[in-house]
């Protein structure tokens, strides 16, 4: 171990001496810097916008006047994604996944916005955070410091002087691997100080924050073990080097969007607009609420008629409307939540086939791990849409039902052509300042751990075998 | 001339042979995704198409000819149909849809609206041609002729070859003609085969192969400059590859950051919600007001704006109108700020010629940003097409017949699929 150490301690020496390794060391954490900074400063504000935006529809929800509530049903109300504190790491799809819902009666309205509709083309060039720099930047930085290290002696026969001198083989690649692996970590510190920063504001997002930082370090380790690997094999430092790149350029570009393109052909999403017309055109077949005939509503009414034992909806005790509208927004609601679950099947198994892809490049374990971790996943979308699916139906089957107790059904039915009726049909506004306001607390944090562990463990066995190859090679 | 790069194929290192046939298969793949994605967005296009034209029968069954139904009921399907040169760089699965829905209501509230896509799979970037040719094609060409010299010279040959009369013509010419044509053989046939699916026109596809030729060129001139340095093979290997870094990856990243900071944008969220607060404040403001409003911009109804204390589908439309105008200034300034956004980047592609002529190639398949923003544009133009075509009725209480609903505007013809 010690004769390690001072291998580590010359190769480190040389690594200082070697203007390249310096200079592309310097640049990096100033990218480091700049990432971490802008990324802390973007998603507080981002998080601040939503947390305004949010509290200013509920505080217009609260704020109206008395009012008939299926004019509530329409007016509506704003669902809007939190941004966790750990965002600032990796904000991860954030800026490709709507971010907004408008929730209002009878529709399920698409999440609007996103930064990816408002920036330039550039956006497809990849997002400058700390979470980019750890998984794109920083190996390529490990490569051009380290593929020369051993490769270099050994061209200028310093390998053979060294073990002729007793260092012994294994010593020397853990010196060489100990010297890189300082300077993966010297590089992750910036991006680790970011995440140990976000996480500090927000205690309960410790333990995701050690994971990522925990699987940072892993990922990086992967590249040490890599590049020490190349470079004890490589006949020249030329060969060293290019294979690397291409090996970077393939594990961290290459696999991850071809994973992805394959995912997209092999598990087609139906575009929004489809997903819509099918929703009318099975609705049409269960109940056709514009259709005074339609046996299904027909039903509905015979059933309340007998159970009230009456035979006109005018001598229920309720007004129907109210309960007509409820039941309506019932089937509707049936729909949306199954042609829901389809889209958010589909998207998992694409995203599970990425993640499957991962056993041939840990670099999607990483991305999928940080992503889980910050809560920035698809997971945490889809979780966020649900929600927001949710407060919707809640809220507009509890103004159905005060349609259906506090409107009388005559004013109900005259309101169109009696102002009298018309104000009678409105509702007290405090009823508005009770509905319950959208809140959206993401994935426990011990959820999203788990959720890290299948990036996680492609990484460790990533790490395990690259240990392996390293350490039973035998010198060339 | 045959003769020699028939030698320097000959002379061609097995890795380097794999590299290109690597490179070759990469970029067919690019163009059978692309292909295969741009078939099922139009095929996408035609069944909502389809869907939609059995929806609108349906809202004639129960509308029974009134128009203001007809404005509340009906959908227009709205589209992006891929071009001929769509799938070189396809935006299938975009945030922005490729084929969406608008009726007459207030369209702010409606253009915004996201595809139901898998935002990783849009995070973890498109594998398209654009992408092969941005950072797969250079790595390739780097590696292929950055040693060009250096390794002549590190095997001890390069003395004696550069005494051979006419080297320059002879040798070095041919070897490095040899390397870029096999590189832009790898990216052409997949491509020029992929125009033939696509029955791309001739000058188009001029066009693009002279912008994927444009790019390698860069990238060739680019190593050929370093090659002929003194350095060491692999410090040229590295200068290299640090500079396709930095043009590929690190200043378009960093450039986006300065460039969302440098124009920021009207807050969104802000527009949608104070659209909806106009729209609805509509029921409550006295009727005649909104329709003195509403004439102001449409004179020809002045004399029949008249509405009684009831419902009416014109006072409806016309308020829905009115929360429209109401956010109208702020959101030509958001388009206007997102235009600028992309305005610079395509300055920046000035400095950086890859970057530029990938944005060009983009443009060309139809799928950059400015192809976005003509979309709202058209869509915008659209939803007036459609309110100015239904107003008449709704004024003149007057109801649709069977082919006044079928002669409603359209998008257009819906691509062949």
């Amino acid at each position: 171990m010690t004769r390690a150490r001072l291998v580590a301690v010359a190769q480190l020496r040389l690594f200082l001496r070697s203007r390249l390794a310096v200079v592309a060391l310097v640049l990096l954490g100033m990218l480091s810097a700049i990432a971490a900074v802008t990324g802390a400063a973007q998603a507080d504000r981002i998080a601040g916008e939503r947390r305004t935006a949010q509290a200013a529809a509920e505080a217009a929800f609260q704020a109206q006047p008395d009012r008939h509530p299926h004019r509530m049903v329409h007016y509506g109300t704003y669902a809007l994604r939190p941004l966790g504190p750990l965002a600032a790491f990796d904000p991860g799809v954030d800026a490709f996944a709507g971010s907004l819902v408008y929730l209002e009666g009878h529709r399920q309205n698409a999440a609007t916005l996103g930064a990816a509709r408002e920036s330039s083309g550039l956006i497809r060039f990849g997002l400058l955070t700390p979470a980019f720099v750890l998984r794109v930047l920083v190996p390529l930085l490990l490569v051009f410091v380290g593929f020369a290290m051993i490769v270099g002696e050994r061209q200028a026969g310093l390998v053979t002087l060294q073990i002729s001198h007793g260092v012994g083989w294994r010593a020397y690649l853990g010196g060489k691997a100990l010297a890189l692996g300082a300077v993966a970590g010297l590089a992750a510190v910036p991006g680790l100080l970011a995440l140990g920063w976000a996480a500090a504001r927000d205690p309960a997002d410790a333990g995701p924050a050690l994971a990522i930082a925990l699987s940072s370090l892993l990922w990086l380790t992967i590249w040490v073990l890599g590049i020490t690997l190349v470079s004890a094999r490589a006949r020249t430092a030329q060969s060293a080097l290019l294979a690397l790149v291409l090996a970077w350029a393939v594990l961290v570009v290459l696999v991850p969007r071809a994973a992805a393109g394959t995912a997209a052909l092999l598990y087609p999403l139906p575009t929004k607009a489809e997903t819509d017309l099918s929703i009318h055109d099975e609705l049409r077949r269960i109940g056709d609420s514009h259709n005074p005939d339609d046996p299904h509503f027909a039903a509905f009414k015979a059933r309340l008629l007998r159970h009230y034992g009456v035979t006109r909806v005018e001598d229920l005790p309720f007004n129907y409307r109210g309960a007509l509208s409820a039941e309506g927004e019932r089937l509707t609601s049936q729909l949306f939540a199954a042609h829901a679950a389809d889209m958010a099947g589909i998207q998992l198994a694409q995203q599970r086939l990425v993640g499957f892809a991962g056993l041939a490049s840990p670099a999607i374990g990483f991305a999928q791990a940080s992503m889980a971790g910050a809560a920035t996943d698809l997971g945490s979308h889809l979780a966020f849409l649900e929600a927001a699916e949710t407060h919707r139906y809640q809220l507009i089957q509890s103004l159905n039902r005060l349609h259906t107790h506090a409107v009388r059904a005559e004013d109900d039915a005259a309101r169109s052509r009696d102002p009298l009726a018309e104000q009678r049909s409105r509702v007290a506004a405090r009823f508005w300042a009770e509905q319950k306001p959208f809140t959206f607390q993401g994935p426990t944090a011990s959820d999203r751990v788990a959720a890290m562990l299948p990036g996680l463990g492609v990484m460790l066995l990533w790490a395990a075998l690259l240990a392996v190859l390293l350490f039973r090679q035998r010198p060339l | 001339m045959t003769r020699m790069l028939l030698r320097e194929w000959r002379l061609l290192s097995g890795a380097s042979r794999a590299a290109l046939l690597g490179l070759a298969c990469l970029a067919a793949v690019a163009v059978a995704l692309g292909l295969a994605a741009v078939s099922a967005t139009r095929a996408d296009i035609a069944r909502v198409v389809g869907l939609e034209a059995k929806e609108t029968a349906a809202v004639e069954g129960f509308a029974q000819g009134a128009a203001g139904s007809f404005g509340y009921y009906r959908h227009y399907p709205v589209w992006r149909a891929p071009g001929d040169l769509g799938f070189l760089a396809p935006s299938r699965g975009d945030a922005v849809p490729e084929v969406q829905r608008i009726r007459m209501l207030a369209l702010e509230a409606q253009i915004n609206d996201n595809e139901s896509a898998n935002p990783e799979l849009l995070l973890a970037g498109r594998f398209d041609f654009a992408f092969v040719l941005l950072y797969m094609a250079p790595l390739v060409l780097i590696a292929l002729l950055h040693d060009l010299w250096s390794a002549e010279r590190e095997a001890g040959r390069l003395g004696a070859l550069q005494s051979l009369p006419h080297a320059d013509r002879r040798l070095w010419t041919p070897r490095a003609t040899l390397r870029f044509a096999g590189v832009a053989l790898a990216l052409l046939i997949p491509l020029v085969v992929g125009a033939a699916v696509e029955g791309t026109a001739p000058g188009r596809l001029i066009g693009a192969v002279g912008l994927v030729l444009a790019s390698l060129a860069f990238w060739a001139a680019l190593s050929l400059l370093v090659a002929r340095s003194e350095a060491a093979s692999a410090t040229q290997a590295a200068i290299l590859a640090g500079l396709w870094f930095a043009i590929a990856l690190v200043i378009p990243a960093a450039a986006h950051l300065a460039i969302n900071r440098a124009v920021p944008l009207p807050d969104a969220a802000e527009l949608i919600r104070e659209n909806r607060e106009e729209v609805h404040a509509g029921w409550d403001r006295p009727k005649a007001e909104t329709m003195q409003r509403f004439v102001a911009r449409y004179p020809d109804f002045a004399d029949r704006a008249d509405v009684g204390t009831g419902f009416h589908w014109k006072w409806y439309f016309a308020f829905q109108h009115l929360g429209d105008l109401h956010v109208a200034a702020q959101s030509a300034a958001r388009d206007a700020g997102i235009a600028r956004r992309e305005g610079l980047a395509q300055a920046l592609g000035w400095a950086l010629p890859p970057l530029k002529l990938t944005q060009a190639l983009q443009g060309m398949a139809g799928s950059d940003v400015r192809a976005e923003l003509a979309f709202r544009e058209r869509v915008r133009a659209f939803h007036a097409e459609i309110r100015t075509y239904h107003y008449p009725f709704l004024f003149d209480d007057r109801p649709m017949t069977a082919a006044e609903v079928a002669a409603a505007p359209s998008f257009g013809a819906p691509p062949a699929s």
